[in-house]
């Protein structure tokens, strides 16, 4: 079956002409247009139609790690389509319930892990969120993770396995409240990202704060942009910052079914 | 964001059930399921699929006409241009006249061990 072919002719003549040409027209009893509209009410009618809301439902997510060797430190890397960032994900901890972004060298200091991560050449800005951490690279012009990946990854487990912290006591318990958090963000969204993405008929709404974690969704104008992943990088990514300099991983609600892609 | 050639879905459904076809709905349009099979009835599982050929910029299970529809899992297999086949699995949710459930998810990136 061609769907294209269907959703023209769709668009293209009567209800006859559908029902004749249109594959999904099965049987007599259940022609194209009663089901391709809705199917309680006949074709021609000037009824508004239903407008529904897309949810969505938590993804069960496939064990990523075998269970036979829990005493192992393995870890995961998954380069971002653009090739800028990697996600390294870790079969253990590393910040329960927050997360943190070290942007510098400097920022790094005194958390063991991050000072480890930092020492490597082409590290640029480190996210750690729960068990996973994300690199950025300096030189974007390569695309090949596996060598640094590697070094990533021989790092993380050295950090592990000397034992002890791995954050910066401080940051830990300096962490802000939820309420600090949301409160914080929803400002910056009132005050500034919003008046800002208005004029492009944008629009940007905080769907939910997890720890110092949160998800917002990009609307109006903003979604389907193409900039729109430059636009929450460079922009409003700076403004929540600002507004909240302890916000950790910034999702993009579309991109958060398995929580693996920030934007920080 | 690949083009999809097909997919398949498993619905289980909980209590209560959805009596009526099931549709999809795919870049604003509504469509019932192909080749289906088994039922959307209380404990009951339906099977369907959809060969699309096209792009899904929107791929989401129309909720029931009226009351509500427990869906305790939904399993989509998808088949991708250029990508080899993947499956995600949804958890419950509940749909009802209002809304309808997003079950289009891009291939997985691809992972190395380090």
């Amino acid at each position: 079956m061609n769907f294209i072919k269907n959703i023209k002719n769709m668009f293209s003549g009567s209800g006859g002409e559908l029902e004749e040409t249109s594959p999904v027209a099965g049987t007599e009893d259940s022609p194209i247009e009663s089901l391709v509209t809705n199917p309680e009410h006949p074709p021609n009618k000037t009824e508004a139609p239903v407008i529904r809301r897309v949810i969505r439902a938590p993804v069960a997510s496939n064990d990523l790690f075998p269970p036979d060797d829990p005493e192992k430190v393995l870890i995961r890397a998954q380069p971002s389509t653009t090739g800028d960032q990697c996600l390294f994900m870790v079969n253990r901890p590393l910040l329960p319930g927050y997360s943190w972004w070290f942007p510098t060298f400097e920022s790094a200091a005194g958390s063991p892990l991050t000072e480890r991560l930092f020492s490597l050449d082409d590290v640029e800005s480190v996210l750690i969120h729960e068990a996973t951490v994300t690199v950025t690279r300096k030189d974007k012009t390569i695309f090949d993770w596996k060598p640094l990946g590697a070094e990533i990854g021989a790092a993380i487990r050295e950090a592990l396995e000397e034992g002890g912290d791995l954050i910066a006591e401080t940051i830990v318990n300096e962490m802000p409240s939820e309420e600090a958090v949301r409160h914080g963000i929803q400002k910056a969204i009132d005050e500034e990202v919003n008046p800002g993405v208005a004029g492009h008929g944008g629009r940007i709404t905080l769907e939910k704060v997890k720890g110092n974690t949160i998800t917002i969704q990009m609307g109006g104008g903003c979604q389907g942009c193409s900039a729109a992943d430059v636009t929450l990088k460079q922009g409003i990514h700076g403004s929540f910052r600002k507004f909240v300099p302890q916000v950790g991983a910034i999702f993009d609600e579309t991109d958060h079914t398995a929580g693996l892609n920030p934007y920080f | 964001m690949p083009k999809l050639n097909q997919f398949k879905i498993r619905i289980e459904t909980g209590d209560p059930g959805m009596e009526g076809l099931v549709l999809f709905n795919i870049n604003s349009h509504q469509i019932p399921f192909e080749n289906v099979s088994g039922g959307t009835g209380t404990g009951e599982v339906f099977e369907g699929g959809f060969e699309v050929n096209s792009f899904a910029h929107s791929l989401a299970l129309i909720g029931p006409k009226k009351d509500e529809w427990l869906l305790r899992k939904v399993t989509v297999d998808y088949e991708c241009e250029n990508a080899p086949p993947y499956s995600v699995e949804f958890g419950e949710v509940k749909l009802d006249e209002t809304t309808e459930l997003d079950i289009w998810k891009d291939p997985p990136l691809p992972t190395f061990d380090c």
